[in-house]
């Protein structure tokens, strides 16, 4: 997740990571992570272990990945996934339910 | 469906999809465009091709792993390529085989390429009573380790997506720098870094983007201290594609 400012709302950084903010804390799939001073950027990233990076060039922020499990995945719940395909149109990983998904990632190199 | 991990406009990765839907006999699949690798961050994804399962319910039952779902569908030029790669690894085992057996076994192994789609066939058939279908806690357990110090790789690798669209090339190779130091193991990382700058120095073309280092007499100008030949050319495919413990 890119950002210019480390003062981003609760649904900006929701867009961005897939971590909800609800009631009980951050929320990806069955998982709750408690917020016990409530949602901001910084501490929020800490307790998800999330490291925060700076480019000190053009003042980016960049916001990475949950680490808190130690694995890649938190849940086996599927993230939330839209890109486009070769014409641009826009398909979320979700609109595929209902169907057996194989996704193979791959690369023209 | 498939997913193409590129930061470069579409037109890099169509070639592919064509050769591949124009080769497919039933529908043609979903293909779709990843330029900022958000399936590195979001299952696990370190290399190319891995393979995610998710069920009708949109559960994860297998996590990203080496994976081949019907085989190959390379163009000819590039399936001449991995021929010859394979008869050159496989003399290589066949020479250290009498004194460095566990090498020769590195060399050969990794996940098997044909018996991959058979086990994608048999859950396909029988669901969750595969036995290829994982619990959720054994994907969650299964997916790719993450210290934090990974995902500070992933945002080092961000930026330099970020800051190369941008035209901030020297801003970018640091980005890319620290994201390989951080996510050794990321070969997607590295691979997509090392194509995009040896790309340009070979002009394009069909295999530019397979050019992963620097062309002769330009070794000062590879901004990069590693490069495919040198770092994967010397990982056996035990380490490169790493066998599922239940594959």
């Amino acid at each position: 997740m890119l950002t210019n400012t480390l003062d981003v709302d609760a649904e900006t950084f929701h867009a961005g990571t897939g971590w909800e903010i609800k009631p009980e804390g951050a929320c990806k799939g069955e998982v709750c992570v408690p917020l016990p001073d409530g949602f901001e950027l910084s501490s929020t990233a800490e307790r998800l272990g999330m490291a925060v990076v700076h480019d000190d060039s053009t003042g980016t922020w960049a916001v990475g990945p949950e680490s808190l499990g130690g694995r890649a995945l938190v849940t086996a719940q599927a993230p939330e996934l839209v890109l486009k395909d070769l014409e641009g149109a826009e398909v979320a990983l979700s609109s595929l339910r209902g169907k057996k998904v194989v996704l193979v990632a791959w690369s023209p190199y | 469906m498939s997913v193409s991990l590129e930061v470069s406009d579409p037109d890099a990765s169509r070639p592919f999809i064509e050769a591949g839907w124009a080769e497919a006999t039933g529908a043609k699949h979903t293909a779709l465009l990843d330029p900022t690798h958000q399936l590195d961050a979001l299952f696990g994804v370190v290399n190319i091709p891995n393979v995610v399962w998710i069920d009708e319910e949109g559960v994860i039952v297998r996590p990203a792993e080496p994976g081949w779902p019907q085989g190959d569908y390379y163009p000819d030029w590039l399936r001449e390529f991995l021929d010859q790669r394979d008869t050159e690894v496989e003399a290589k085992a066949a020479e250290v085989e009498a004194t460095n057996p566990e090498l020769a076994a590195k060399l050969r192994g990794g996940q098997d390429r044909d018996s991959y789609a058979d086990a994608i066939r048999d859950w396909a058939a029988n669901g969750a009573d595969s036995t290829y279908a994982l619990s959720p806690t054994d994907v969650v357990a299964s997916s790719q380790p993450r210290p934090k110090a990974k995902s500070e790789g992933a945002a080092h690798f961000e930026l330099a997506l970020h800051l190369w669209s941008a035209g901030d090339r020297e801003a970018a190779f640091g980005h890319f720098r620290q994201a390989h130091r951080l996510q050794p193991d990321n070969w997607t990382y590295k691979r997509q870094a090392w194509s995009l700058v040896g790309n340009e120095a070979a002009g394009g073309g069909e295999m530019g983007r397979f050019n992963q280092g620097p062309l002769p007499g330009q070794e000062d100008d590879w901004p990069f201290e590693g490069t495919f030949t040198s770092e994967a050319g010397s990982t056996p495919a035990a380490d490169y594609y790493p066998k599922s413990a239940d594959l």
